[in-house]
C-alpha cells in the first residue's frame, strides 16, 4: 500500500539530484556500506529523508516565485519542558511564511531518535497525499524545499512518529496570515479533547457535590427572597 | 364513629383484594403460582413472545487479499523468499531487506520495504564464510491504539480481531515515513504491529541491536536467555535491569545493546552511567544457539504486558548463513537458516501473550504522561490482574486464520517454534497430530529422551521448539485436514470470555487451502465472527445453526412490557383512589 503510493510519487515527481552526504552512522559495525540513496523526488540516506520536494513546480494559483524564505526548526525532547505534561516538541510551533514563496526548512535533531517536520494540505497535484516532510534519523538534520500556494492558509506541520504529535510535536505554519489557528498546538491553542484532570480522587468529587447542594441552596433561599 | 372504622377497613381489604386481581401470576412468589392454578383453574395458553429479529452487520471479508503478488515463492535481491500460502503474506521486500541489511538493497526495495536506510545494518564477512559476521538492528518503541487529543479515535489503530484494539506498546523495526498506512487513515503501518518483531542473528555473530526510545516512557531491552555480557565494552549495562544494572533509555535517547566475543574481554564492571545524550548500544555474540526472549525491564509487570516483548532466534552457525534478521508479526519464516532447512521444510515462529485490557486500555484514558504514570505504576495493581485477550502472534481468532496458520504438505516435517509470554502459560494442543519436543528454553533436548505428546505446556517466558511430522502414521499426524491448533486453557480459547477467539489457529494442509490462503472449511459459517457485533455479546452464538431462530433471544420488548406498564397502572390507580378516599373521609370527620 505505502509503497504503491511512494512508487505513485517518483513518477509524479521531477528527479532530484541532490549532492550526495556523507552519513555520520556511530554504531555501525566498522566496514559496513554507508551508501547514499536518491530517487525521484526524493532522498533518503543514512541520516534521513527528504520526501516529495518541490523546487521549481509553479503552484497554480501563482504567477511567479514571489521570493525565498528558509525556517531552521530545532526539534527534540528538551523544548517539551516548557509544555507540562509534553514529552516532545519544537523549538517554534508556528511559522509565518508569504504566499508563492520558496521555502528551505532545515530540521535540526537534537534527539538519538527520529523526528520529522511533516507538512499537510499542499496541492495534490504537486505533493502526493498533500505532504512534504523532511525526516531526520537521530542526531543531525536535513534540509528539503517547497513552494507555498497563493491562498492564505493554515497548514498542520507534525512529527508522524507514532505518539510524537499527541506528546507535544504539533505545529501550523501560515500562509499569507493563514486562516486561524489549529487545535492542540502547544503554546497556542487548547486541545480538542482536553485533560480533565479529574476524578483522580474521591475528596474531589466530593467536595465539587457540595458546592453545587450549596450553590443550589443558595438560588433556592435567593429566589424565594425575590418572589 | 365506630362502624366507620369497621367500614374503612373493609374498603381497605376490598380494594386490597381487587387490586391482587392485577398483580401478574409471575410476579408472585413460585409457592402461590402453583396455588393460583388450583384456585382459580388452568390459565389459557398465551404464546410466547417470538425470537427477536437482530440485525447482523456485514461481515467483513475473511481475507481482504490486499497483496496476492507477495505470496509467490520470489527472488529480491538475490534472497530466495519462500511461497507463503497465508491471506496476509509478509512483505517480501521487508523480507529481502532484512535479510541482505537495509544498507545493501536497492532504493527501490528499500522504498517498497518501507525501513528506513539504518535500520538493519550488514557488516563484514570477517571469517569468510560466505556471509556477514556483524549486524547492527535498531528498534523504535512504538504505541499502538493509543489517545489523541485531536480526535476521539485511537490512533494508530491496530485491531487484534473485529472491533477489538486494546492500548499495545511493541518494539518495532525503524520505517520511515508515517506511522499510518497514509495520510488518510488512522490505520497503523503494516510493520507497526503486535508483536514485537522476532529477531534473528548467527551464532558467534557480532550483534548490536540499538533501541532508539521513541516513546514518552523510560525503556530498557532485556535479552533473556541469550548470551550476552553483563556490561557493554564502553561501560554502561548490558542487561536491562534498571535497579541492577543501566538506567532506563529515556524518551529521545537510544542505547545499543552488544552480544560480543570481543565485548566480554573488554568488559567492564560498573554500572553504565552513560553522559545524557550519547548513544549507547547493547551488543551480543550470541555462542549458544536456541529460541529465546527479549524484552523491556522497566516496570516489567506492565511494560511486557503491553507489548514490549518479543521471540529472539540465534541460529547455528553455517556457511553461507543469511539469516531472517526480523520476522514481522512473527508467522512463516520465509527464508529458513541453513541449519533448518538441513532438518525441516518449513518454519514457523508462534508467539502467545495475553493481555487484561483493564491494563492495556490506560493509555485510551490520558494524554499526559505523568497521569498515567499514576494509573498505570501507582493505581493499576497486577495482583488482581485477570487476562481477558489471548493473543497468536499478534492476533486473535478468525485473525490469526489470515496470518498465522501452520501450512502443511503431507510427508513434512515442520520446525515451530513457540515462545508463551503472557502471564498465564499456555497448554498447546494440536488436532491430529502429536509432536516432537525436540527444545526447551533454547537447549536440545536430550535425542534419547525426546517426547513425542499432544499437549505441551508452556511455563511463563519458556520456549519449546517442536518437531510437526505430518506423516499420516496414526501417530505423528492422521491426515489432511484444517486441524486446529489451540491453547488448551478454555479461557485462552475466547476473546473476553466470547468463543471462538483467543490464540486459535490451526493446522492446515495445502489442499485444504484456497486460492487466498483461506482454509476450506466445512462447518458453521464464520461470518458471524467477523463482525465486532458478535464480539460485544450482541448476536445470539448458535443464531447460523438454525435459521428457524430455535437459539434466538425472547422478544420481551413490545407486548411483554406494555402488559407490565397497563398493571402496574392499574395498581396504582386502585391504592391512589384509597388514598383519596381516605382523605375524603377524613376531611369529613
Amino acid at each position: 500500500m505505502r509503497w504503491v503510493v511512494l512508487f505513485v510519487c517518483f513518477l509524479l515527481m521531477p528527479v532530484r539530484i541532490s549532492t550526495a552526504q556523507r552519513a555520520t552512522e556511530d554504531v555501525a559495525p566498522a566496514g559496513s556500506g554507508h551508501e547514499h540513496h536518491e530517487h525521484h523526488g526524493m532522498q533518503m540516506d543514512m541520516d534521513g529523508m527528504v520526501m516529495n520536494e518541490n523546487y521549481d513546480q509553479l503552484p497554480r494559483d501563482c504567477d511567479k516565485i514571489a521570493g525565498e524564505q528558509t525556517i531552521t526548526v530545532r526539534a527534540g525532547r528538551k523544548y517539551a519542558q516548557q509544555f507540562n505534561g509534553a514529552i516532545f516538541a519544537y523549538d517554534q510551533h508556528e511559522w509565518d511564511v508569504a504566499p508563492c514563496t520558496k521555502v528551505t526548512v532545515t530540521l535540526e535533531n537534537e534527539d538519538m531518535v527520529r523526528h520529522q517536520w511533516m507538512l499537510h494540505g499542499l496541492p495534490r497535484y504537486l505533493h502526493p497525499e498533500g505532504m512534504f516532510h523532511v525526516e531526520v534519523n537521530g542526531r543531525g538534520s536535513k534540509t528539503g524545499t517547497f513552494i507555498t500556494p497563493g491562498a492564505k492558509k493554515t497548514y498542520l506541520v507534525h512529527c508522524d512518529v507514532a505518539q510524537h504529535m499527541e506528546k507535544g510535536m504539533k505545529a501550523q505554519l501560515k500562509v499569507g496570515g493563514g486562516s486561524g489557528n489549529l487545535p492542540s498546538i502547544p503554546g497556542i491553542t487548547a486541545a480538542r479533547y482536553p485533560e480533565t484532570y479529574a476524578g483522580a480522587t474521591g475528596g474531589w468529587k466530593a467536595s465539587v457535590l457540595l458546592v453545587l447542594v450549596l450553590g443550589l441552596g443558595l438560588a433556592v433561599r435567593g429566589l424565594r427572597r425575590w418572589g | 364513629m365506630f362502624s366507620l372504622h369497621i367500614l374503612k377497613i373493609f374498603l381497605f381489604v376490598v380494594l386490597l383484594a381487587a387490586t391482587a386481581l392485577f398483580v401478574p401470576r409471575t410476579w408472585l412468589p413460585l409457592s402461590l403460582q402453583s396455588r393460583y392454578a388450583a384456585w382459580f383453574g388452568e390459565p389459557s395458553y398465551e404464546p410466547p413472545p417470538g425470537s427477536q429479529k437482530v440485525a447482523i452487520q456485514q461481515a467483513e471479508p475473511f481475507c481482504p487479499d490486499l497483496h496476492p503478488e507477495w505470496r509467490k515463492k520470489q527472488e529480491i535481491e538475490g534472497v530466495s523468499i519462500d511461497e507463503s500460502l497465508a491471506c496476509t503474506p509478509d512483505n517480501p521486500w521487508a523480507i529481502a531487506a532484512f535479510v541482505k541489511g537495509t544498507n545493501n538493497v536497492s532504493m527501490d526495495t528499500l522504498m517498497k520495504s518501507g525501513l528506513a536506510a539504518d535500520a538493519v545494518i550488514m557488516g563484514e564477512d570477517k571469517d569468510g564464510d560466505g556471509d556477514p559476521d556483524a549486524v547492527t538492528i535498531k528498534l523504535e518503541v512504538v504505541e499502538l491504539n493509543g489517545r489523541s487529543p485531536d480526535i476521539p479515535e485511537v490512533i494508530p489503530a491496530f485491531f487484534i480481531a473485529p472491533g477489538i484494539q486494546p492500548g499495545l506498546w511493541v518494539f518495532a523495526p525503524k520505517i520511515a515515513g508515517m506511522a499510518t498506512k497514509n495520510a488518510d487513515t488512522v490505520e497503523a503501518n503494516e510493520m507497526l504491529r503486535a508483536p514485537s518483531p522476532v529477531i534473528r542473528v548467527e551464532q558467534g555473530d557480532t550483534v548490536q541491536v540499538v533501541l532508539e526510545n521513541t516513546h514518552y516512557f523510560p525503556h530498557t531491552i532485556h535479552f533473556h536467555g541469550v548470551d550476552h555480557p553483563y556490561s557493554h565494552h564502553e561501560g554502561h549495562g548490558n542487561d536491562g535491569v534498571p535497579e541492577a544494572n543501566e538506567l532506563p533509555v529515556m524518551p529521545g535517547e537510544s542505547r545499543a545493546y552488544e552480544f560480543s566475543q570481543l565485548a566480554q574481554a573488554a568488559m567492564h564492571t560498573g554500572h553504565g552511567e552513560v553522559d545524557p545524550g550519547k548513544r549507547r548500544v547493547f551488543t551480543l555474540a550470541p555462542r549458544h544457539p536456541g529460541t529465546m526472549f527479549y524484552h523491556c525491564h522497566v516496570q516489567p509487570q506492565h511494560h511486557i504486558h503491553m507489548g514490549l516483548q518479543g521471540m529472539f532466534v540465534v541460529e547455528e552457525n553455517r556457511p553461507n548463513n543469511w539469516v531472517q534478521t526480523l520476522n514481522i508479526g512473527a508467522g512463516h519464516v520465509r527464508h529458513p537458516s541453513v541449519a533448518v532447512r538441513e532438518k525441516y521444510v518449513r518454519e514457523y515462529d508462534l508467539h502467545f501473550q495475553d493481555i487484561d485490557s483493564q491494563l492495556n486500555d490506560l493509555i485510551k484514558s490520558t494524554n499526559d504522561p505523568r497521569v498515567l504514570e499514576k494509573r498505570m505504576n501507582r493505581q493499576y495493581n497486577i495482583t488482581k490482574r485477570s487476562a481477558n485477550y489471548f493473543l497468536l502472534n499478534g492476533h486473535s481468532f478468525p485473525y490469526t486464520f489470515r496470518d498465522s496458520l501452520v501450512v502443511v504438505e503431507p510427508n513434512e516435517k515442520v520446525k515451530l517454534r513457540v515462545l508463551a509470554s503472557g502471564e498465564d502459560g499456555v497448554s498447546l494442543h494440536p488436532h491430529g497430530h502429536k509432536v516432537k519436543i525436540t527444545h526447551y528454553d533454547g537447549v536440545e533436548h536430550n535425542p534419547q529422551a525426546q517426547i513425542t505428546r499432544d499437549v505441551i505446556w508452556l511455563s511463563m517466558a519458556q520456549r519449546v521448539d517442536l518437531e510437526l511430522n505430518t506423516t499420516n502414521d496414526g501417530l505423528h499426524g492422521t491426515g489432511e485436514g484444517v486441524w486446529f491448533l489451540h491453547d488448551h486453557k478454555e479461557r485462552a480459547f475466547t476473546t473476553d470470555g466470547m468463543h471462538p477467539g483467543g490464540s486459535a489457529s490451526a493446522i492446515v494442509y495445502r489442499s485444504y487451502l484456497d486460492h487466498q490462503g483461506w482454509p476450506k472449511l466445512q462447518g458453521v459459517d464464520w461470518s458471524l465472527f467477523f463482525t465486532p457485533q458478535y464480539y460485544r455479546r450482541e448476536i445470539p452464538v448458535w443464531t447460523t445453526y438454525d435459521p428457524t431462530g430455535m437459539f434466538g433471544e425472547p422478544d420481551t420488548t413490545t407486548l411483554r412490557l406494555g402488559r407490565f406498564v397497563l398493571s402496574g397502572f392499574l395498581i396504582g390507580a386502585f391504592l391512589g383512589g384509597f388514598v383519596v378516599f381516605q382523605l375524603l373521609l377524613r376531611k369529613r370527620g
